[in-house]
This record gives C-alpha cells, structure tokens and sequence, in this order.
C-alpha cells in the first residue's frame, strides 16, 4: 500500500530548494503563501477547531477516503508525480545538454537534445493538461452546468494562486520570455509527432492522457492549453508577471542570479519539485474539506 | 520424468501470468477497495443530485460548487472574494459512524436532530440518510448564522431523495419485473466478495443494537445465568 494524501503532506520538506523557490514567488501574489506540511494543522484551519477529537475523526475519514481508488484523491497525486518526473528529467537532460556543449569532446551529445523551445513548450502543456485532469479527479464536475463548472475552475485556479504563479513563471516566462502565452500555441504548433516521441515528459504520460495516438494527446494537450491561456493571461496581467520580476522574487530567497533567465529555468526544472510540492497541499486541503464535511 | 517436470514448469508459468493479470490488470477496478467503506456506488446517492438543493445565494453573496462525487456535494459560500463558509451534503451510507453523533441530540430544526461539531461546524441529519453541514470559514460564522444556513437548504426535497421514502413506490414492482436469474445480479468476480456490501445498508445500520445482539445469543444466556449467581 503506498501513503495516504495525508501521509504523503506530512513528509514534504519544511526547508529546501522547492520551499524556496516558491517562498519567492509568492512575494508577487498577495495573500502570500503558508508552507503547510501539518496535517493536524490544516485539519484544525479547515474545521476552525482545534478540538483532538474532532481532529482525529476527520484524519481517520480524510485517509479511508484517500485509500478508495475510485476517489481519485490519489490517483491525482500520482498524475503530479508523473509529471514533476518528467520535468526532473528533462530539466536533467538540458543540464546535461549545457554542460556537454561546453566540453570539446562530448559537444555533440548537445545537437542530439530537442530544441530547448518547444521541449519546453510541451512540458508545460502537459502540466497543464495534468492539472485539468487531476481537477476532475478530485473535484468531479462540480455543479449542474458548464458556467458552474467554470466557477469552480476558477475558485480552485484563485485559491492554488501561487501554484498558478510558479508554472506560469518557472514554465513559461522564463525559459520562454515575456511573451511566452501568446507563442505557445505556435511553438506547440510546430511539435511534430517524432519530436513527440524523443520527450521523456511525453513518454512518461502518454498512458494517462484520454484518447489514443499521438494525433489525439496532441489535440487533447492544444485544447487544454487553449482553454488555460484565457485565464492565464488575465492572471499575469493582473499581477503584472514578468521574466524579469520573477527572477527578482526569487533573488530574495534563493539567493543572486548572475546566469540568464532560461538558465534560472533549467536549473529549477531540473533542482526543485514545485509542481509536485503545491499540488499534493491543494490536494490535501480539498480532501480535508470533504472529510471535515463527512465525518 | 523431465517432461513432466517441463509441463509443470510450463503450466505453473501459465497460472502465475494469469493470475498476475486478473489482480494487476483491467480487473483491479473489480477488486474491492475502490469505492470508500467498499460500499457498491449504486447504494450511494449520486452528488449531482445535491446541487439543486443547496440555499440560493442572497444579493452579494455567491455560491461556488466545488466538489461533486458519488455520495458528496460541496460548495463554498462566497461574500465578494471573502470565503464565508463550506456547505456539503453528504450521503451517510458510506459514513455510518458519522451517524452516531445525532444519537444523543436533543436540539431539532424543521424536526430533523441538529448538532454542532467545535466552534465552526453545525450538522443536521435529514431522513436519517443525509448530512447537510456548514462549517463556517474565515471569520467564521456564529451558531444563529450557521442554523439558518442549514434552514435554508431544500431540506424536504432531500428528504425525498432518500431510498426509505422512495422504496414503497418501487420495490414490489421491481421484484417482479426482475427474471428470477437476475435477482441479484452479479457484481463481481468473486461472488462472496459481492455479497458482503449489503450488510452496510442504511436501513440495518441504523438501529444497531437490535442487529447486533441476536448474533451472540449465547453471551447474553451467559451473562444473564451469571448475574443473579453473583
């Protein structure tokens, strides 16, 4: 049996390179963000309570609810898991690609890694595909209709803020540039089906994407992009994100830059777990209300 | 000798690749532990049915539903961008614990027992099948805000809802629509395993103590032989 949802929170890290990086992101958010890897402590937030008991009857439901497969709760996880392994891997395979280029003899492992663009294209589609997917397994299709089920999207993209705010910075303007949001689609655009194949983000999720061929993950992965971009550019405009902010807030924490942006990018793709970090605290905190509901 | 030995090998093989494949493969969603209290979902009241149920927002406030599953329903309560509160319904079937906590109350709203859970919560059991909670958010809501919140869900339809006030109307007709084959149709591979989930049912759990005690007749002639004894 692998751990619950609860399990799995308590032994995030409280202090590393993945808790810094997002500490820093999160001086561009207001409201800032709360590195919560207690579950006792969310139980209490979530019930405003703090009575044991009461503490001790939602985490028993919150992990019966976690074990049931068909849930979803942790088959949500496990989609995060794919992806933050995938980005380690292509973050790994650049930073091998950086590093051989510089080194005379082994220069042309570099020419064999895909064009750094749409590789990073592609990743980000398929985190936000994963996010897409991971949303309907644990939230289901809340709500009667399809503006209801926009509503929710939106609620559960306002109140993951900072999650927003590291994939839209660490995915998309960094190792992109500025106007990253309105390329994607054209970067995405020129992914031809053997590019497709040579991505270990690619082959580590292809099992989990609906629809069958590469025609039709391709399409399901556009689609999705397509639909996240509407809300993202609002997003970035109200925050007012850019490359260069993004690499000032992370200055504060993880220390001086002195490497270009997509560089900064690279380094965290291939050094932090943001993704995978902020995602099982979102799930964590939904599957808290609904056992705080239940018990 | 050798070639038996090779046909036993062989077969074993045989066996342990299908075996591997019926528990590991397309029939793992089959295997118990999928749904929660390995309740069949068919017992479970769908969420979707809840949503129409829940208050309607008043002017300036707005509600956003954000999770619907077999048995479950919830939204949130907004005022502006300021969470108010977490309102759920949830069907008790796959909870049967949850139940025990309305056993001793003596509070009542539109005659269904109500209960406050810690300084947030307030719980209400309708039908003996559904609990409708709110649990107050942010800065919170007081117990007076809290009940009314629970009076204004559509409480009678939701008490419709449940399989006790529909099952006269259904029932008979259904058993004798049935052919006698398919009675009790077939659920999973293993037909003991199919078996077990009824024993959940809302209708038995409910007054447990009846359920309960016949099945050790023995131990209550025995303690009763004893007691006068001592």
């Amino acid at each position: 049996m692998s751990a619950t949802v609860l399990e799995r929170l308590e032994r995030l890290p409280r202090r590393n390179l993945t808790v810094l990086a997002l500490r820093g992101i999160s001086t561009l958010v207001p409201g800032g963000w709360q590195n919560q890897t207690s579950p006792d402590e969310l139980i209490s937030d979530v019930l405003g309570s703090d009575d044991p008991e009461l503490v001790l009857q939602v985490r028993a439901r919150a992990d019966q609810l976690s074990r049931a497969r068909h849930e979803g709760y942790r088959r949500a996880l496990s989609l995060y898991d794919a992806v933050n392994r995938s980005q380690k891997a292509a973050g790994g395979l650049r930073v091998l690609a950086n590093v051989a280029g510089a080194l005379p003899l082994v220069k042309r492992l570099a020419v064999l890694t895909p064009a750094s663009q749409t590789l990073q294209a592609v990743d980000l589609s398929l985190k936000v595909a994963a996010e897409m997917l991971a949303f309907t397994q644990v939230n289901g299709l809340p709500g009667d209709s399809f503006a209801a089920f926009t509503d929710s999207l939106n609620e559960y993209a306002g109140e993951a803020r900072v999650r927003m705010a590291a994939l839209v910075c660490f995915d998309a303007l960094l190792p992109l540039g500025d106007n990253a949001l309105h390329r994607l689609d054209g970067l995405l655009g020129q992914v031809s089906n053997r590019d497709l194949h040579q991505l270990p983000s690619y082959a580590g999720m292809a099992s989990l994407l609906p629809g069958r061929g590469d025609a039709a993950h391709m399409g399901f992965l556009r689609r999705g992009v397509d639909h996240w971009l509407g809300w993202a550019d609002g997003f970035v405009g109200d925050l007012g994100l850019n490359g260069q902010r993004a690499v000032r807030a992370l200055e504060t924490t993880i220390g001086p830059w002195h490497g270009g942006m997509e560089q900064l990018a690279m380094f965290l793709d291939a050094f932090t777990d943001t993704y995978s970090h902020t995602g099982v605290q979102a799930v964590a905190r939904r599957l808290v209300e609904r056992a705080a509901a239940e018990i | 000798m050798s070639r038996n030995l090779r046909w036993g090998i062989g077969l074993l093989l045989i066996a342990g690749l299908l075996l591997g494949a019926f528990l590991f493969l397309p029939f793992r969603s089959w295997l118990p532990g999928g749904t929660v209290a390995d309740l069949p979902n068919r017992e479970v009241v769908n969420g979707t049915n809840f949503n129409r149920l829940f208050p309607k927002p008043q002017p300036g406030e707005q509600i956003v539903f954000t999770q619907e599953k077999r048995g479950f329903s919830q939204a949130r309560l907004k005022q502006g961008t300021d969470l108010r509160a977490l309102l759920s319904i949830s069907d008790v079937a796959s909870a049967p614990a949850s139940r025990n906590k309305f056993m001793h109350s003596e509070e009542r709203l539109q005659s269904w027992p109500l209960v406050d859970q810690g300084s947030q919560a307030s719980a209400l059991l309708v039908a003996d099948r559904f609990q409708v909670k709110v649990i107050g958010q942010g800065n919170g809501l007081d117990v007076q805000q809290r009940h009314e919140l629970l009076s204004a869900f559509d409480l009678t339809a939701l008490a419709a809802l449940s399989p006790q006030a529909q099952a006269p109307a259904i029932a008979p007709g259904r058993e004798k629509a049935l052919a006698p084959g398919k009675a009790s149709p077939l659920r999973l591979p293993f037909p003991g395993l199919g078996r077990k989930a009824p024993q959940v049912q809302p209708s038995q759990a409910r007054v447990p103590q009846p359920a309960v005690l016949p099945a050790y007749p023995r131990l209550i002639r025995a303690t009763a032989a004893l007691e006068p004894a001592a």
